[in-house]
């Protein structure tokens, strides 16, 4: 901890970063996010277990952006958010710096080749309680899941906290924003639930980093991070590639290989 | 308030046997918006189209609706009936009550109430059209044609005479392909370099042909009438304006034993060497991969001796880029590789030989003047067994389909041999004769009937060799499959014609589609042959299927014709059907928040990067952009896209919900 305080406070003196975005303490042992923008308040940081949320989600807010460069506390998911964005088109090299917390040691990465090499080693991040749930749910029959996502889902009240929680949705106006035509019903029923997540799903499939955020945020508590994590796992399976693996990733969803495994598509 | 007119076509018999067209016209009165609705026998007779236009007229309509057959039949026919009318073409659409109702349905109540629900589908549509105006491109007014063989020649030759400048691009040293190394050709056994070679020195002096020999594509970008064609001149190693085609430096290379391509390995050629005499153009290349010079450092025997000095060691590849309008594909095709054919023996036992072997054989300008001689002791065959299909119509080791000119090359070699060995006999084992064509049938029945070939129906099961003679073993299928067995001399294989090699990379460099076998695909198989479906590029010749020559000048002339039409205009109109971004005022200027996953996803590249600056030049946000002259109006972009920011002109997502949404 006192190595990332000190890094940052180094960071943020020297001007490399105008902003380092990190942990702080919250309301008992939660841990909420911080933003440092003066080397002495460096010392506010904190990197302990509870820190889980990806802080990458603010990477793209314009408000966050304008103070300047900023520099990250990544937890291996972010690592992989900053370089999917950068596939995307959504954040420069010189924008970032992310200060990596991996196995309790602080590294600074710098550059997106950087990242890439660090992520490179990262095991698979999925928790064993996702894992154990993932693996339920595959087993179930089709009516059995659909009855258990009916009951999940059923409890949404739209507040959108999965949306507004995750790194990969940062478009300006969401489909579930756009009235003309209202692709997705405002009103929270069950039909409309179950279109919103599963479009979020879709959306989220080759893209999804699997930090488990919007599962975290969600105020009723319905595991929707099982959902994208699901998705993502299927376009792995059958493209072979993994979200935020490289910041020159082409979308598996939309590119077309000569190499293509299946036959049909050439 | 919307006004719409529907008008509902009996086809005939075509609809208005099965749906009741008389209920659908006054089942559309009752839909919102829709304040005329007639049925009638013929729409898109004339009287029909006076109908059609001078209700637009009377009842000041601003939509129509015509429910008839497919828009891919009639819909230009009543978009410019309502353009006479004088209501934007684009407010025009068409419920297609044959295809997708009458003809796959059984008459009743339920045929008419779906016919029914296909109008209001249209009616909602067409109250969300907007009228939209065609999309102009400028030409550029030179053509590339890719490939040297006779449908590159004959394309480049009928554009050029229609006055476009035309760049030929051929991979070999040597124009000429594939019908310069055929000795006669079938049906009227005139000799193939004398018809051919005029076309050759045509299209070498034609001033509005530029010729690149041993040149290869590497990339084409752009879109119909603005292509950009990257283009690498591999080194020749010679200054091309010094050579005068002398052949001192063939006759002074010290390397010899080359097998010589034109020959079909059947002679040697020496490291530098012109193809053939009749090469255009007529300079020499050096092989680097044999020049002695290249493998040790040492020789430069042709540097010496050539007296214009014309000999470039050093010379390097040059990669040029080229404007171009539009492009013909007319690479060819390959024959089949028979190696893994063992029964029949090919490449163990040396008389056993493919086609074009005997092609070179009996040539003229082959390397026994003409004469037919097996290849393993320079003996004249008295027994010549022909086995057509080797590898055609063999789903299990070859290809499914039938190549179409080994029928008839193979009367064409066993009537040679018979005239050039009289005494010699020839037979063929055959699946079928496949001979239609003009004058082909009468071709096959004279190899026959006067010129004594027999025909013996059945596959052959092996060729091995016995006591210094090749033994031929198979069935004679019309004598009740009995076993034959022929000692023959020497045995010609009809192999199987086959893309070329590269044929699946060029496609994925032009974008063009292809099937399993690695033809490339036309945009139709009937209506539109020589188009591809990457607007622009057009086909000749086998590098589609297998065709003979008579086809594939008549197809290279086809793609000719597609390219001087395309030319004649000044501009470019295409249909407005094209996907746009959305643009907005400022702050948001669009919705599109730039991450490009809609550009890997667009199969004709017509996704580009627009940068949104303010008045002092700072970035404000870069979006995507789609280039009108290249979007076919997929809509694979809209799909893709997460925020919505890409609509498709015509096909709108508020169009296609609202249609949804109303049954």
């Amino acid at each position: 901890m006192e190595a990332l305080q000190t890094k940052a406070k180094e960071l943020l003196a020297a001007g490399t970063v105008q902003v380092a975005i990190g942990y702080g303490k919250g309301t008992g042992n939660a841990r909420r996010p911080l933003f440092v923008t003066k080397p002495e308040r460096a010392a506010d940081l904190i990197v302990d277990a509870a820190c889980t949320q990806n802080l990458a989600t603010y990477l793209t807010k314009h408000e966050v952006r304008v103070m300047g460069r900023m520099a990250v506390v990544a937890v291996p998911s972010t690592l992989r958010s900053i370089l999917q964005l950068a596939a995307e088109k959504q954040i420069r090299e010189e924008q970032v710096l992310a200060l990596a917390v991996i196995d309790g040691q602080v590294r600074e990465l710098a550059t997106f080749e950087a990242i890439e090499e660090a992520v490179a080693t990262i095991p698979d991040a999925m928790s064993e309680a996702d894992r154990n749930m993932i693996d339920k749910l595959s087993a179930m029959s089709v009516p059995e899941r659909r009855a258990f996502w009916a009951d999940e889902l059923v409890r949404c009240v739209k507040c959108y906290a999965c949306r507004a929680s995750c790194p990969m949705c940062y478009c300006e106006r969401c489909t579930t924003d756009v009235n003309r035509p209202q692709w997705i019903p405002v009103a929270s029923h069950a039909v409309g639930n179950l279109e919103y997540h599963v479009m979020r799903a879709m959306h989220l499939a080759g893209r999804c980093v699997e930090c488990g955020t919007c599962g975290k945020a969600c105020p009723v508590g319905i595991p929707v991070h099982l959902l994208t994590i699901y998705a993502e796992d299927s376009v792995r399976r059958q493209f072979g590639q993994r979200g935020g693996a490289s910041a020159k990733l082409d979308y598996a969803m939309s590119t077309f290989k000569p190499d293509d495994k299946e036959e049909f598509i050439r | 308030m919307a006004r719409v007119g529907v008008f509902v076509c009996h086809c005939g018999e075509n609809i208005a046997g099965t749906v009741d067209v008389a209920a659908v016209a006054k089942a559309a009165l009752d839909m919102p918006g829709v304040v005329h609705a007639v049925d009638y026998k013929y729409m898109c007779s004339d009287p029909g189209q006076t109908l059609l236009k001078d209700a637009i007229k009377e009842k000041k309509l601003d939509g129509v609706v015509v429910a008839a057959c497919s828009p891919r039949m009639h819909e230009p026919t009543f978009r410019r009936a309502a353009e006479e009318a004088g209501i934007n073409p684009f407010l025009c659409e068409m419920a297609n009550l044959r295809e997708h109702c009458s003809w796959v349905h059984d008459k009743g109540a339920a045929t008419t109430e779906k016919a029914i629900d296909l109008v209001r589908l249209q009616v909602e549509k067409v109250k969300r059209d907007r009228p939209l105006q065609p999309i102009r491109v400028p030409i550029t007014k030179k053509a590339l044609v890719l490939g040297g063989g006779i449908a590159g020649i004959q394309a480049a030759l009928d554009i050029a005479n229609s006055g476009n400048p035309v760049l030929l691009v051929e991979k070999s040293p040597s124009i000429g392909g594939h019908m310069s190394q055929l000795s006669e050709t079938f049906p009227t056994l005139d000799c193939s370099q004398c018809i051919l070679t005029p076309r050759m020195v045509e299209v070498a002096r034609h001033p509005l042909i530029t010729l690149y020999t041993y040149s290869e594509l590497e990339k084409l970008d752009g879109f119909i009438g603005n292509f950009k064609a990257t283009i690498r001149r591999k080194a020749r190693k010679i200054d091309e304006k010094l050579c005068n085609g002398c052949g001192v430096c063939q006759q002074k290379c010290p390397v010899k034993k080359i097998p010589d391509e034109f020959n079909e390995g059947l002679s040697f050629r020496p490291a530098i060497y012109v193809p053939f005499p009749q090469a255009v153009p007529n300079k020499p290349v050096i092989d680097v991969k044999n020049c002695t010079y290249y493998k040790t450092g040492k020789c430069k025997a042709c540097e010496k001796l050539c007296p214009t000095k014309a000999i470039r060691f050093d010379q390097e590849d040059i990669v040029e880029v080229h404007d171009v309008g539009a492009v013909v594909l007319a690479t060819g095709f390959k024959t089949m590789p028979v190696g893994n054919f063992s029964e029949y023996g090919y490449g163990k036992l040396k008389d056993v030989i493919d086609g074009m072997k005997f092609e070179r054989l009996a040539s003229a300008s082959g390397p026994t003047g003409g004469a037919i001689r097996r290849p393993s002791d320079g003996k004249e065959p008295q027994h010549v067994v022909f086995i057509a299909c080797a590898g055609s119509r063999d789903r299990l080791k070859g290809v499914p389909y039938c190549s179409k000119v080994c029928c008839m090359y193979t009367a064409k070699h066993a009537m040679l041999y018979r005239h050039k060995v009289h005494g010699g006999q020839a037979t063929v084992f055959y699946m079928d004769i496949r001979s239609a064509g003009k004058n082909y049938d009468e071709f096959v029945r004279r190899a026959i009937e006067e010129d004594g070939v027999k025909y013996v129906r059945g596959r052959v099961s092996r060729v091995y060799e016995e006591d210094g003679q090749l033994v031929v073993k198979g069935a004679d299928t019309l004598l009740g499959a009995e076993p034959v067995e022929i000692r023959a001399d020497m045995v010609v294989l009809a192999t199987a014609v086959q893309a070329q090699n590269d044929a699946e990379e060029l496609a994925q460099k032009l974008h063009v589609s292809y099937d399993p076998y690695k033809f490339f695909a036309e945009a139709h198989p009937k209506l539109r042959p020589v188009e591809t479906n990457t607007a622009g590029v057009f086909l000749a010749g086998a590098c589609q299927a297998p065709r003979d020559i008579p086809e594939t000048v008549a197809q290279a002339s086809g793609a000719a014709v597609k390219v001087a039409g395309l030319f004649s205009q000044p501009t470019l109109t295409r249909e407005p059907i094209i996907a746009v971004v959305d643009r907005q005022p400022p702050p948001v200027f669009s919705s599109c928040v730039g991450c490009f996953l809609c550009k890997s996803a667009c199969p004709y590249q017509a996704i580009e990067e627009e940068v949104i600056k303010n008045r002092n030049g700072d970035v404000l946000k870069v979006v995507a952009k789609v280039n009108p002259g290249l979007c076919q109006g997929c809509g694979t972009c809209v799909s893709t896209c997460r925020t919505k920011a890409i609509d498709l002109e015509g096909f709108s997502n508020e169009q296609v919900f609202a249609e949804l949404m109303c049954i």
